[in-house]
C-alpha cells in the first residue's frame, strides 16, 4: 500500500531526534504563547515565524505546525480557565468550558478538550494521508485556467465562511492582491510600485505584513481597552484531571460528530476551523435531549467544538499540501515560511519533497500526542502564566516582534514597515475590515497573476477560456453560486445565527 | 485619563446623508488606496498583444479595489451603520515610537540598548505601567533576546553600541 509506505516514511523522518525536538519545542512554545491572553493563533504563528528561519526546511515546518496546534491548544485552555478565548476557534469552548471550570470541573473540561483534540488529530492525520496523493494527481492535471479558477473559488469560500460583510472581505482580498504586486515583476523584472526603495525591490515581506497587521495591530487595539483586561480567573486549584465515566460516555459521541464535521469543513477553503467549532456546537445543541444544559457546563459543548476545530485545523493542510492553495490565514503564513525556505507550495511539493510533506504529517500526530502527555500535567504552570499582567506583556511582545522582523533580512526598514502595517491594521479593525482575507490575497496574488497570464497567453488573449474549459467553468460557477447565496438575505441570517453564540 | 477614547461627536464632520460613517470612510479610504496604486503603476507597461505587461495585473487589481471601495462607501450611504469608532492616541503613538526607535537604533546602538529602550518606550503606551517592574522585566527580556537570537537561533546582529566596541 502506497499510503502506509508514505506514512511510514513520514514517521521515519519525524522520529529523527532533531525533528522530534523541533516538534516538542514548537508545541510547547505554541502553547505558551497561545495561553497568553490577547495573542491569537495567527499572531502567534506570525510572531514566531522568524525563529524558524535558521532551521532546515523540514525542521522549520514541523516546528511551525507544532506552534500552530500548540497555540490552538493553549487557546482552549484559556477559554476554559479564564473565559478569554485565545482565538476565534475556541470562542464556543468558553461557553460551556468556563461554566464547568466555575463548577470546579476545570480538570475534566481540560482533559476532554485534550482527548477530543487528540482523537480528532489522529483521524485528520490519516485523512490527510489518504486524500493527499489522489488530490495531488488531480491538481497536476490542472492547467493555468483551472488553477486560476480554483484560487478564485478558494478566496470566495474564505469570504463566504468568514464572519462579517462579504463585500468588505472581498475588498480586503483585493487589497492583499494589490499589496502582493509591490516589488519586481516575475516575468519582465520591472520594478512595480517600489518607489526606488531597495528594500521594496523584492516585494513587501510576508512576515513583515503579517506581524504588523496581526501582531502590532492587535496590541494597539488591546491597549484601547486599557491594559488590564477583564479576567475572572478561576482561582481555586485544579484538582482531579480525570473525567468521570459519565463524562466519557457523554462526550464520546460528541467527539465523533465533531471530528467528522470538522474534517469536512476543514478541507473547504475558508475559516475552516472557526466555522467548524461553531457548527459543531450548534449541532450538539440541536441533537441534545435537553438543550438548556448548554451554556451551563455541558461537557458535550466542550468535547464537540474542540474536536471539530482540531480536525479542521489539520485537514486545512490538505489544500495547502496538495494544491498549494492556503485555505486560511495561518496556512498563508505557512506558505510564507515555505517560500522563505525556497519551497514553492503546490502539487509538485509532494513528489519532489516527500520528506517534508510526510514528515510534517507524521509530526502532527506525534505533536498531538506530545500535547496531551505534556500539557495536562503542566496546566498549573499555564494557569500561573495567565496571571502575567498585560502591562508587562505588551512591551515584551513589541520588542520581541521588532527583533524578529529585523532578524529576517537584517533590515531596519522592515521593522518600520511592520510598524506602519500595524497602524494600517489598527485602522482596518476600527473600520470593521477583517485582516485575515488580506493575508490570503497577499499570498495568492503572485500565483493568481502568473496563472492568469499563462492562461491568457495559451488562449491567445481569449478570456472565454475560463468558461470554455469545463473544469474551470464548474469551479467558477460554484464560486458565483456561493457568492449569490452569501448575499441572499435568508442565508445571511442563517450564517449570522451560527456566529451569534460568540456575542452571547 | 486623557488616553481613553474620547466620545467626541465625530459624525458632525460628515453630512446628514451618510448613514454609516464607518463604512463610508472605510470605502473611501480603499478608493484612495486604489487611486494611489493606479498612479504608482501608471509608468508600467500595459498589455502588448495578448500578453500581460508588468503593469496589467496591478492596474487590474487597483480598478477592482476602486470599484469595491466605492461599493463599500455606497453601502455607507444607503444603509444605517455604526459610527466611526473612537481612536485612542496613546497606544498607537508609543508602540509606533518604540518600533521606530528600535529600527533606527539597532545598527548604531546594538540589540541590548535598543531593545531595552524600545521596551520602555512601548511601556509608555499604557498608563498602568509600573516603572520598577517594567525596568526589571525589560532587562530580563533584553537579556533573554540577546541570548536567544544570536546564540540559540544563530541569527547574527549587533549587540552593543558601535562606539563602545571600537
Amino acid at each position: 500500500m502506497e499510503l502506509f509506505a508514505n506514512l511510514a516514511h513520514g514517521f521515519a523522518v519525524a522520529f529523527s531526534p532533531i525533528n522530534l525536538l523541533m516538534c516538542l519545542i514548537g508545541a510547547l512554545v505554541g502553547t505558551l504563547v497561545g495561553v497568553l491572553p490577547g495573542i491569537g493563533t495567527i499572531a502567534t504563528v506570525a510572531m514566531l515565524l522568524p525563529i524558524t528561519f535558521g532551521l532546515p526546511p523540514v525542521g522549520a515546518l514541523i516546528m511551525l505546525a507544532g506552534i500552530y496546534y500548540g497555540a490552538q491548544y493553549g487557546g482552549s485552555t484559556t477559554s476554559i480557565l479564564v473565559n478569554i478565548p485565545g482565538e476565534a476557534t475556541s470562542v464556543v469552548t468558553a461557553l460551556d468550558g468556563h461554566q464547568m471550570a466555575k463548577q470546579g470541573r476545570a480538570g475534566p473540561a481540560l482533559a476532554i478538550a485534550a482527548i477530543g483534540s487528540f482523537f480528532a488529530g489522529c483521524v485528520a492525520t490519516v485523512l490527510i494521508a489518504v486524500l493527499g496523493a489522489p488530490l495531488t494527481k488531480l491538481a497536476l492535471a490542472f492547467g493555468p485556467a483551472e488553477y486560476f479558477s480554483l484560487m478564485v473559488l478558494g478566496l470566495i469560500f474564505a469570504v463566504v465562511l468568514a464572519k462579517g460583510s462579504v463585500l468588505k472581505a472581498i475588498a480586503m482580498i483585493v487589497f492583499g492582491l494589490l499589496l502582493s504586486m509591490v516589488g519586481s515583476d516575475i516575468e519582465t523584472g520591472a520594478s512595480r510600485m517600489a518607489f526606488n526603495i531597495p528594500e521594496l525591490a523584492d516585494g513587501l515581506g510576508f512576515a513583515t505584513v503579517a506581524m504588523g497587521v496581526f501582531g502590532f495591530a492587535e496590541i494597539i487595539r488591546n491597549l484601547d481597552h486599557g491594559a488590564e483586561m477583564d479576567r475572572n480567573l478561576v482561582q481555586q486549584k485544579i484538582t482531579g484531571l480525570m473525567p468521570t465515566r459519565k463524562d466519557l460516555v457523554d462526550s464520546t459521541p460528541a467527539i465523533l460528530r465533531g471530528t467528522v464535521l470538522g474534517s469536512i469543513l476543514g478541507i473547504l477553503p475558508g475559516g475552516g476551523a472557526v466555522i467548524a467549532s461553531f457548527a459543531a456546537y450548534t449541532l450538539e445543541k440541536k441533537l441534545a435531549k435537553d438543550p438548556s444544559r448548554f451554556g451551563r457546563g455541558a461537557i458535550e459543548g466542550v468535547a464537540s467544538p474542540e474536536s471539530a476545530n482540531n480536525a479542521a485545523a489539520q485537514t486545512s493542510f490538505i489544500p495547502l499540501l496538495t494544491l498549494g492553495i492556503p485555505p486560511n490565514a495561518v496556512m498563508a503564513l505557512m506558505v510564507g515560511a515555505m517560500t522563505i525556505h525556497g519551497i514553492v507550495p503546490g502539487p509538485q511539493v509532494m513528489q519532489k519533497q516527500p520528506d517534508l510533506v510526510w514528515g510534517m504529517i507524521a509530526s502532527m500526530w506525534i505533536g498531538n500526542l506530545m500535547l496531551i502527555i505534556i500539557n495536562l500535567p503542566l496546566v498549573g504552570i499555564w494557569v500561573r502564566l495567565l496571571r502575567v499582567p498585560y502591562r508587562l506583556m505588551f512591551p515584551s511582545i513589541v520588542v520581541f516582534c521588532a527583533i524578529g522582523i529585523y532578524s529576517v533580512n537584517n533590515a531596519p526598514v522592515d521593522v518600520v514597515l511592520a510598524g506602519a502595517f500595524g497602524l494600517v491594521g489598527y485602522w482596518l479593525i476600527k473600520h470593521d475590515f477583517e485582516p485575515a482575507p488580506l493575508l490570503l490575497g497577499m499570498v495568492l496574488g503572485p500565483l493568481m497573476e502568473e496563472n492568469l497570464r499563462r492562461a491568457l497567453l495559451i488562449s491567445r488573449g481569449d478570456w472565454s477560456v475560463f468558461l470554455s474549459r469545463p473544469l474551470s467553468a464548474v469551479l467558477l460557477a460554484i464560486a458565483a453560486g456561493l457568492l449569490v447565496l452569501a448575499v441572499l438575505p435568508a442565508l445571511r441570517a442563517k450564517r449570522d445565527e451560527v456566529f451569534v453564540e460568540s456575542e452571547g | 485619563m486623557s488616553d481613553t477614547p474620547s466620545e467626541a461627536p465625530v459624525k458632525s464632520i460628515l453630512p446628514e446623508w451618510v448613514r454609516g460613517p464607518q463604512d463610508f470612510i472605510g470605502g473611501l479610504a480603499m478608493v484612495a488606496v486604489a487611486l494611489f496604486a493606479l498612479w504608482a503603476s501608471s509608468d508600467l507597461q500595459g498589455m502588448h498583444g495578448f500578453s500581460f505587461g508588468a503593469g496589467t495585473a496591478p492596474r487590474m487589481f487597483a480598478v477592482l479595489l476602486l470599484l469595491l471601495g466605492a461599493a463599500v462607501a455606497l453601502m455607507g450611504v444607503l444603509k444605517d451603520g455604526p459610527n466611526i469608532a473612537a481612536y485612542s492616541w496613546r497606544g498607537p503613538l508609543f508602540v509606533s515610537a518604540a518600533i521606530v526607535f528600535f529600527a533606527v537604533g539597532i545598527r548604531p546602538f546594538g540589540l541590548v540598548v535598543s531593545a531595552f529602550a524600545a521596551f520602555l518606550i512601548a511601556a509608555l503606551g499604557s498608563h498602568e505601567t509600573k516603572w520598577i517592574e517594567a525596568i526589571i522585566v525589560g532587562a530580563c527580556l533584553t537579556l533573554g533576546c540577546a541570548l536567544l537570537f544570536p546564540y540559540v537561533l544563530g541569527l547574527p546582529m549587533p549587540m552593543f553600541p558601535r562606539f563602545l566596541i571600537q
